[in-house]
């Protein structure tokens, strides 16, 4: 099932939010309709907890995780550390890292089994991924987009990449990721899609914008709908896609 | 979506008076009134040239207005440009904005004209009458375009009212005979709503409806209805469905009444769908075959059905449906839609010519899918409850249905399916507390005992951060350490006396402590000279003399020599010896100098008390000389103590005081 919802009139829900399979982050904002949104839909299965990094609220941005862990950046302080700590299952491994590419979100994007990351970044960082979050790890660039984790996002059932990756560099994700992958858009056309949808393996959040022909893209290929399956995408959503875009 | 086609916000066309009036009174109110005859003639002829000039722009602008808004037929869609010459008269509609045109010229002449001959005029009143013959004449211009305004008008009107259709979106167009369904149709799917009534031509314009099938959004246009005639008997309501099939590349539904309430046969109405069969040439025909809760197809005569199985063998699919128990209807619209939808999928396709892969389009219906890389499982991760939680939710909903199936009151607010045993949401505690609410951090904590939930821990204790001193592994640390010692303890380890008295530990403690004794005294006497060396004093009494005989003698003692002190009598003596004789001169001698002449006060005045006579007199003179001289800037200075304006001439009453 995908969502939409907006963060206090942002369609970026991937800024202010992380979500995995056991937990989800939302960042600290003034009202709580977005919170709620997220409660509602997920507060029986998976804790859904407020937080701030550093005193900011983009949260999505910062931190990466998956079902084993969650990675945050240097800067976060302890009394959130601990805050964390004490919110999230104990299952959940936390650990900050030292990396100088410090908005962990927008160079690293993972699902429970795989992560892809920005070429630059340090071993350290990558030695706490797979230590923390029990991936494997490749450094990637997704055609010119070097933040692969502002221009993608992926579950365990499959990966949506920025638009204009052409699908040479999508066959060789999908054989990293062992998952589907396709080119696709969120928020009525934006490339960010990290930045603009949060994701697990049975529930997707799209920013206000999105059109439902976005919608429909996202459901199939992370599997979400009751019948959707990737195969839609280039069977029945054909010809809706081309009509649509062009 | 369709802002191209954007009839609405032409402005309104005044008609001629009206527009008289407004022109005039403007340039009365925005040009200068007041002109007198002694002006000079120059200044004159401005004034009034400058009201024809004024009178001449406004005009300008007003009618370049209405000429740029209403749309040209020859830029717009043949669409939109075939309907308006049915509606409103090419021809007519054309001369009309041709005349507003002319005017515009007409009136850029006369003023041209009339400013030319101002320059003859050679008195006010000359100037004024050629003024009001220019302001008549230009106004009688918009007097003689009256008709012209009036049609222009209500031609914005219905403009204006027009539905915007979109001509290059997706279009579904329903056509046939009156009284056949169309409107009846469209109302089911679609919002549009529009009359129904049981007799022919209750639809007398085009209407538009929007649905969504398939994710995109579709217009379906609903036209009135035809009749059987050719094309020069039709009148203007159906030439309108006319236009709108000729000109849409659409989907066209052509509806049929199977139960002929309509007065039609199906013959005839056969016969209508082959005489405009030509404006369908290249779009997806459907026939919706209307009405079978009163009839169906297989209860037709033979004849009838041959006709239509006939229609069908050439490729023209025949849906039946009945607008009253909406039987086939959704199927007939996804029919007509997915029929178009692949033609113009393929038509845009092929006009593009999208063979490089670098387009994003392509890519973007493309699924990379993987090849297996190892034997790992990679599955996804569905948390237990999920399943349940689905399927209460899906219970829920039914009921729902059930029970307001007709009120359909679906909020789709965030609490849809929630119950009493739910969590009270954030949010709804918001709204409840309004602005006393405060967000509860800890509220959802996961801690072992609850009841810490709420426990205050500082941040900063004594200068340090807590943090940097929790290690989770502590308790853990301090058990073993405390089980090794016990080991330690149970083996006697510390039973045993280190402490022996033998010799040498003796000897080494007694060192320790000569050590220790002569470090105290060391920091002692540092401490002292520390004192000492830090105060402040003056130098005679800090400064101590360096060298001294006693000084000589101790630190020469001290090394092993014996100073006595009479053996160094000859250094004491020398010391103790004055000086004696003069320093011998060096250098160059002294050279003479002249003898001085005495003072010339003295010179003058030899006598001594004269001299000083003279003295105190030059003192006395010099001393208004000196004070001048100590004079700054910033001294009070008057100048001038006694003015004299003010000390002379007649005094009349009051005058008194500002002297």
């Amino acid at each position: 099932m995908a969502l939409r919802v907006d963060y206090e009139g942002s369609n970026d829900v991937g800024v202010f939010c992380t979500l995995t399979n056991s937990y989800c982050l939302v960042g600290i904002g003034g009202t709580q309709n977005f919170y709620s949104t997220l409660e509602a839909e997920l507060s029986d299965l998976i804790p859904v907890v407020h937080t701030s990094i550093n005193s900011t609220r983009i949260v999505g941005r910062l931190t990466v995780g998956n079902r084993h862990g969650l990675l945050v950046p240097n800067a976060t302080t302890d009394q959130e550390l601990q805050h964390l700590r004490n919110s999230l299952p104990d299952e959940v491994a936390i650990r900050r890292v030292d990396e100088r590419l410090s908005a962990l979100g927008n160079v690293i994007a993972c699902n429970d089994h795989v992560a892809i990351v920005h070429a630059e970044i340090s071993a350290e960082t990558e030695q706490a991924l797979v230590e923390v979050l029990k991936v494997e790890v490749f450094r990637v660039s997704l055609a010119q987009n070097s933040l692969v984790g502002s221009y993608c996002t992926l579950s365990s059932n499959g990966c949506l990449v920025a638009a204009r990756t052409p699908p040479e560099t999508q066959r060789e994700l999908a054989a990293l990721l062992q998952i589907p992958v396709v080119a696709g858009t969120v928020n009525r056309g934006s490339e960010l899609i990290g930045a603009g949808m949060v994701v697990n393996d049975w529930v997707a959040f799209c920013g206000l914008d999105s059109t439902s022909t976005e919608l429909s893209v996202v459901e199939s290929i992370f599997k979400l709908g009751e019948q959707g399956a990737p195969t839609s995408i280039s069977n029945q959503l054909r010809d809706t896609l081309i009509e649509s875009m062009l | 979506m369709t802002s191209m086609y954007n009839f609405k916000r032409i402005t309104v066309v005044p008609n001629a008076s009206e527009l008289k009036d407004v022109v005039l009174s403007k340039t009365q109110r925005k040009t200068p009134t007041v002109v007198h005859r002694q002006y000079s003639i120059g200044r004159i002829r401005a004034f009034y040239a400058r009201k024809i000039k004024f009178l001449q722009q406004t005009l300008h602008d007003k009618l370049t207005q209405i000429i740029n808004e209403f749309p040209k037929m020859e830029e717009i869609h043949p669409f939109y440009s075939d309907l308006m010459n049915i509606l409103y008269d090419r021809d007519h509609y054309k001369i009309a904005l041709g005349q507003m045109n002319t005017a515009r010229h007409l009136i850029d002449g006369i003023a041209r004209e009339y400013v030319r001959l101002m320059k003859y005029a050679d008195s006010l009143y000359r100037c004024k009458m050629l003024k009001r013959a220019a302001l008549g004449r230009m106004v009688k211009l918009l007097k003689r375009q009256k008709s012209s305004f009036e049609y222009l008008e209500q031609v914005r009107q219905h403009l204006s009212r027009l539905p915007s259709i979109d001509p290059a979106t997706r279009t579904l167009i329903l056509c046939g005979f009156p009284n056949v369904g169309k409107s009846s149709f469209i109302n089911n799917v679609t919002r549009a709503d529009v009359e129904v009534q049981p007799y022919a031509f209750t639809t007398k314009a085009l209407y538009v409806g929007h649905l969504d099938y398939r994710f995109l959004r579709w217009q379906v246009i609903d036209t009135p209805g035809i009749l059987d005639q050719p094309l020069e008997d039709r009148n203007t309501i159906e030439m309108q469905a006319v236009t709108a099939l000729a000109h849409l590349k659409a989907s066209v539904l052509f509806m049929m009444d199977v139960s002929e309430q309509c007065d039609r046969t199906i013959e005839e109405q056969l016969h209508l769908f082959e005489s405009i069969r030509p404006l369908f040439a290249n779009k997806p025909v459907l026939i919706g075959l209307n009405k079978v809760d009163i009839r169906h197809r297989a209860d037709l005569p033979a004849d009838k059905a041959a006709l239509l199985d006939q229609l069908e063998k050439e490729g023209i699919p025949i849906v039946e449906t009945s607008t009253l128990t909406q039987e086939g209807i959704m199927s007939l619209r996804d029919r007509a839609c997915d029929e178009l939808l692949a033609q113009r999928v393929e038509a845009k396709i092929q006009a593009k010519k999208i063979s490089n892969v670098e387009d994003s389009v392509l890519n973007r219906v493309f699924v990379a899918y993987p090849a297996p890389r190892d034997e790992k499982v990679r599955a996804a991760f569905v948390p237990p409850g999920l399943a349940a939680k689905r399927a209460a939710k899906k219970l829920a909903a039914e009921n729902s249905m059930e029970v307001d199936e007709v009120t359909t009151t679906k909020a789709g607010s965030i609490g849809e399916f929630r119950d009493e045993n739910t969590r009270r949401l954030e949010r709804e505690i918001e709204l409840a507390m309004e602005d006393d609410y405060i967000l509860d951090l800890k509220k959802q904590y996961l801690l072992k005992n609850p009841d810490e939930k709420y426990d205050i821990v500082p941040e900063i204790w004594e200068g340090h951060n807590l943090a940097d001193f929790v290690d989770p592994e502590i308790q853990s640390k301090l058990e073993s350490l405390l089980k090794e010692e016990e080991l330690l303890e149970q083996a006697g380890e510390y039973e045993s006396d280190l402490d022996s008295d033998d010799e040498e530990t003796k000897e080494k403690m007694s060192l320790a402590l000569q050590i220790r004794e002569k470090e105290k005294l060391l920091t002692l006497e540092h401490a002292v000279n520390k004192r000492i060396a830090g105060r402040v004093g003056s130098r005679v009494h800090t400064r101590k003399r360096e060298r001294s005989m006693s000084r000589l003698e101790q630190e020469l003692g001290d090394l092993g020599v014996d100073i006595d002190t009479k053996k160094m009598k000859n250094l004491q003596g020398q010391c103790a010896k004055p000086q004696l004789g003069k320093k011998m001169k060096v250098g160059r001698s002294r050279s003479l100098s002249a003898v001085r002449p005495a003072p010339r006060d003295e010179i003058a005045f030899p006598d001594e008390e004269k001299r000083a006579h003279v003295n105190k007199l030059r003192t006395k003179a010099m001393r208004g000389l000196r004070r001048e001289a100590k004079k700054g800037e910033a001294d009070r200075h008057v100048y001038d103590l006694k003015p004299k304006h003010l000390f002379c001439g007649k005094r009349g009453n009051g005058k008194t005081d500002w002297r």
